[in-house]
């Protein structure tokens, strides 16, 4: 069958305007065929090469998920255990009444390290770092879409991570608790404030940029003929967990960014006395942060995904259904934010919604569990040892989602709030909801990742310690908090009956501790003398197992053809196919990191990717990066803004060496009678997805900053206040006429260079950046000339605030065209090869928006509020 | 454009719908009790909003129950690599999709009926 008789249905525009030419899908006749074994070896040679990974102090250069993967994930680990040792000192601290171990200061110090740093450096990235890991493994393909995206978010991670977790050593550390209130944290002396929020927001950006590469992987990366019906449920949940980074991490960072501007530039954000409100910060903080609690629970519930089928030998149970749940809970938790603010007197009205919301989140929870149950039943579970840890993590999950359900609703809240009770509930769901899992995950994972087998002995210790511990530890608190023991007290007194509860907790914390340190001794201990582990130890039916032992670089060895949702167990011949380079792109005679792009719905093949190798201009636009946002909190400001020019430099380096390069070569055979193009752009190309991924979190960035003028507006009488002066009506309309102008020459030069008038799209080109900085300046000239000073009044400084906030976007928007026009005129950027000018088309659609919103905001809005 | 049958979008459809009404009660609700207009508004606007959110839930609930034709084949497994299982898994996963979306939207309408003032 040829490319033009399609299958039945499958006639979508995926595959109408792909330009693919010969065989698919492949035939039985071509799948059997057998493969030259001479041929084979020569193939895996030239694949070899090209995925060789650098030796000595070069390693660091690497980019291949599976290195990047393992660094992030025993970076996340060793910032868990950092936090866990301040936990440790916080209980010896805790143990007797008047105890004088550590001041309070230094108690506030940790429990806000602690509490950040398990939420920031470990929960979130863990999820990341595993599916960089794994993902590419369980899609059958060579390797994430972005490698060096990856390697750039790692490092800003560890930079980040070192910096704010290191603090703590200084005495410097944040010490106004994981959620830092205002107006305790934005008047608290010292750089703490600002290393939690600058820090953060760093490692925030970074994760945002590996949830983008994660989402554009499953979209865009799955072996062809994997339908979005047949994709593993853990690719799903990386799909919905992304998403709910895009959409939870963007409100926490513009709030940390008006924290921030607070903070340096004394803007009255969240001061009461000139028109602030602190309850602002609340807000924004808890859209982040009750999503954050089932960011960091679903990718466990993933992982189960995997390990219950594999355990019970059979498919899962409900396939539907547990999509369902996954994304009904990725959607429902984003109306539970109010919960957290159930004491701060908000109408009753309000807080009632949130009530039903925090109720009705429990069906797609409880579907889960079900589904998950109903697969036990049905098959025949074997006790593995990743399914103990499992068992336990569910035990311990319910109980920590019983005393939620009581903590949501809101009598009840008020009565314990800001009790033990919440220290325990939240152990209770986090443990639960994700170390346990987490551990059993990689108890079962291990094989694929290092080829070795953890010891069975050393696991099943390391359970029963962690699982007596964690009870002996927690479940007393509940009763040390409705005893009434407030959390974040650095000590107490002793006739309180709160000693014995204390104490037993203490030592419960330490055989925990004991058994995380049995499980870290496991991971690391020395295993170059022992065997290889078997390729499929458990028997698991999907594509990840059929990793190649002893490690290869390559990934995949051929891209298989995949019609199941559990190849290994449905398609026996396949492993044996894939290993002789039977399937697709088997070998690299270029000498390129390559890997198929499939369409997003049915996995059509569409495009031979070819991907970025080793690269020193990452890790020197990490550590500017890094500069940029660290500097800032000992206020070298000029000193900032010169790291940010240089990171901005080795990032168009990096761009402008290694993205959308014209090949040598229209079309590429692909294997099995397939050629496919070697360059393609627009919505066929992963790069321009990545844009339109992140365009949605920047937009709900910029959603939330006018949410906060609305909020002002709900909340207080004075904004804006009678008598102020508004901004500039002239001046702004000339920056929306500025923009429009812009953003229409972008899209025209993007028809006209693709219709081959060169000339005319760069004149295009060079006009547009122009208009860009000058409707930069209009808007700025806007708020300037009426004399709005932001430091008087929360009003004149939120108008700023989003002045900024686009002027900034802006500014990207200008290099971006420039960008493209200097492509241009070095012959980078042809006719048919127009990727540049395609995602800079698609940032300034974005961009246009919120020029115009904003605009309305500051000229329009306050004039009829 | 992609016909409903491919495309992720209308599977999040319903769930979209709540989203959105969620913002439009919640904010709806706060600017009638901070700017101390009549509780009998905060009421009717939330009324009109919920009934639109269930209209589209339910017109896209049917859309879905036929797209997953159940009766026809009574397959619920959908794990055939053909194009046909594609679209009946994306029904299926949309139906459910907005049955729990239409809970949802009840759910958080039912405190303006529940709670009589602003309070
Ligand atoms: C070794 C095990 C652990 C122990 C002994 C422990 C102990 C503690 C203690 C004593 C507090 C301070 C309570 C207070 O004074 O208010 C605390 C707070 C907290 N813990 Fe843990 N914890 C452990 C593991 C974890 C993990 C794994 C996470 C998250 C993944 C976590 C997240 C938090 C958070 C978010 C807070 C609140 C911080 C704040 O109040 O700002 N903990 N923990
Ligand atoms: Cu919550």
């Amino acid at each position: 069958m040829s490319a033009t008789d399609l299958p039945q249905g499958a006639a979508s525009s995926d595959i109408l305007d792909s330009p693919m030419q010969g065989v698919w899908p492949p035939t039985p006749a071509m799948l059997a065929e057998p493969v030259d074994p001479d041929l084979s070896r020569a193939q895996a040679g030239n694949l070899r090469k090209a995925w060789e990974t650098p030796r000595g102090w070069r390693r660091i250069t690497a980019v291949n998920n599976s290195h990047v993967g393992k660094w992030y994930a025993m970076t996340a680990l060793a910032f868990m255990l950092g936090a866990g040792v301040l936990a440790l000192l916080m209980r010896v601290q805790l143990a007797v009444p008047e105890n004088g171990f550590l001041d309070s200061d230094r108690f506030n110090q940790f429990f806000t390290m602690h509490g950040s740093a398990m939420m920031f450096l470990f929960a979130v990235p863990m999820f990341e770092a595993i599916s960089i890991l794994l993902l590419p493994a369980m899609l059958g393909t060579r390797d994430m879409p972005f490698p060096r995206l990856s390697a750039y978010g790692y490092w800003c991670f560890l930079i980040g991570g070192v910096f704010v977790l290191g603090s703590v050593l200084f005495d410097a550390a944040p010490s106004s608790g994981w959620f830092m209130y205002p107006p305790l944290a934005t008047e608290s002396e010292g750089i703490g404030a600002d290393i939690w929020l600058l820090g953060l927001s760093f490692i925030e950006v970074a994760s945002i940029a590996a949830a983008v590469e994660l989402i554009v992987g499953v979209i865009k990366c799955r072996p062809p003929g994997m339908r979005i019906n047949l994709m593993p449920l853990y690719a799903w949940y990386v799909l919905v967990v992304g998403g709910m980074i895009l959409f939870a991490f963007p409100p926490l960072i513009a709030g940390d960014f008006l924290f921030e501007l607070q903070r340096s530039l004394d803007w009255p954000f969240f001061d009461p006395e000139r028109g602030g409100d602190p309850l602002l910060w609340q807000h924004l903080f808890w859209i982040f942060g009750h999503p954050e609690v089932y960011i960091i629970f679903l990718p466990s519930i993933a992982i189960a995904a995997m390990v219950v089928p594999t355990a019970a030998r059979i498919p899962i149970t409900g396939y539907s259904w547990i999509v369902l749940s996954a994304v009904g809970t990725g959607f429902l938790s984003f109306g539970l934010w109010v919960h957290h603010m159930f004491a701060t007197g908000l109408p009753a009205l309000s807080l009632g919604f949130f009530s039903a919301a925090s109720e009705a989140v429990v069906i797609p929870t409880g579907v889960q569990i079900f589904a998950f149950i109903a697969t036990m039943m049905v098959g025949r579970v074997r006790m593995i040892l990743p399914m103990l840890w499992i068992a336990g993590a569910v035990a311990i999950f319910t109980a920590g989602g019983l005393t939620g359900v009581m903590v949501a609703l809101a009598p009840f809240d008020w009565q314990v709030h800001d009790t033990y009770f919440i220290v325990a509930h939240l152990h209770y769901t986090l443990f639960g909801g994700m170390v346990f899992p987490v551990i059993g995950g990689v108890y079962y994972f291990f094989p694929v990742i290092m080829k070795k087998n953890l010891s069975e002995r050393l696991g099943r210790w390391s359970f029963w310690l962690c699982f007596t511990g964690f009870n002996i530890c927690f479940l007393p608190m509940h009763l040390t908090g409705l005893l009434g023991m407030p959390r974040r007290v650095y000590t107490y007194s002793g006739d309180l009956g709160w000693n014995m509860l204390n104490l037993i907790s203490t030592l419960g914390a330490f055989v925990l501790a004991a058994g995380i340190l049995v499980f870290v001794w496991d991971l690391i201990r020395p295993k170059g003398r022992a065997p290889h582990s078997a390729r499929n130890p458990w028997d698991a039916g999907t594509l990840e197992w059929t990793h190649d032992v002893p490690d290869e670089p390559w990934g995949v060895r051929s891209v298989p053809y995949v019609t199941s949702r559990y190849p290994l167990w449905d398609q026996p011949e396949m492993l044996a196919r894939m290993d002789a380079g039977r399937f697709y792109l088997p070998d690299a005679p270029e000498g390129e990191r390559e890997t198929l792009i499939t369409s997003a719905v049915d996995a059509v093949p569409q495009h031979v990717a070819r991907l970025t190798g080793p690269a020193w201009c990452t890790l020197v636009a990490a550590a500017f990066t890094g500069g940029a946002f660290i500097l800032p909190t000992f206020k070298m400001y000029l000193p900032a803004v010169l790291c940010g020019i240089v990171a901005i430099g080795a990032i168009i380096w990096w761009l402008w060496t290694a993205t959308a390069r014209i090949p040598e070569a229209r079309f590429k055979d692909a294997g099995l009678g397939l050629r496919l193009p070697l360059y393609v752009s627009g919505p066929k190309a992963p790069g321009w997805w990545a844009v339109f991924i992140t365009m949605l979190g920047d937009a709900t960035g910029f959603a939330s900053l006018v949410f906060g003028v609305f909020f002002y507006w709900t909340a207080r009488p004075d904004f804006p206040p009678p008598d102020a002066p508004h901004a500039a009506l002239l001046p702004s309309l000339a920056a929306a006429c500025l923009f429009l102008a812009s953003w229409g020459a972008t899209r025209i030069a993007r028809g006209v260079n693709a219709a081959g008038s060169i000339v005319p799209a760069r004149g295009l080109l060079l006009a547009a950046p122009i208009l860009a900085l000058a409707g930069a300046g209009a808007l700025f000239a806007a708020v300037w000339l009426p004399g709005l000073a932001p430091t008087s009044h929360a009003y004149p400084a939120m108008m700023w605030a989003l002045v900024v906030w686009t002027v900034a976007h802006v500014l990207c928007g200008a290099i971006m065209q420039a960008y493209c026009l200097a492509r241009s005129l070095a012959g980078r950027m042809t006719a048919r090869h127009d990727a540049d000018l395609w995602n800079t088309a698609l940032f300034w659609h974005f961009l246009i928006v919120t020029c115009l919103v904003t605009t309305a905001m500051i000229a329009l809005v306050p004039r009829m509020l | 454009m992609r016909s409903r049958h491919d495309s992720l979008w209308y599977m999040i459809f319903a769930p979209g719908i709540w989203a959105l009404h969620f913002v439009a009660v919640y904010g709806w609700a706060a600017t009638i009790c901070a700017k101390g207009a009549p509780y009998g508004l905060a009421r009717i606007g939330i009324a009109a909003v919920t009934v639109i959110a269930l209209v589209l839930i339910l017109w896209h609930g049917v859309l879905a129950w036929r797209q997953w034709d159940l009766l026809d084949d009574g397959d619920h497994v959908h794990a055939r690599p053909t194009a046909g299982d594609r679209r009946e898994f994306l029904g299926h996963a949309g139906l459910l999709l907005a049955i729990v979306a239409l809970v949802g939207v009840v759910f958080v309408s039912l405190p303006a009926i529940f709670i009589g003032d602003c309070r």
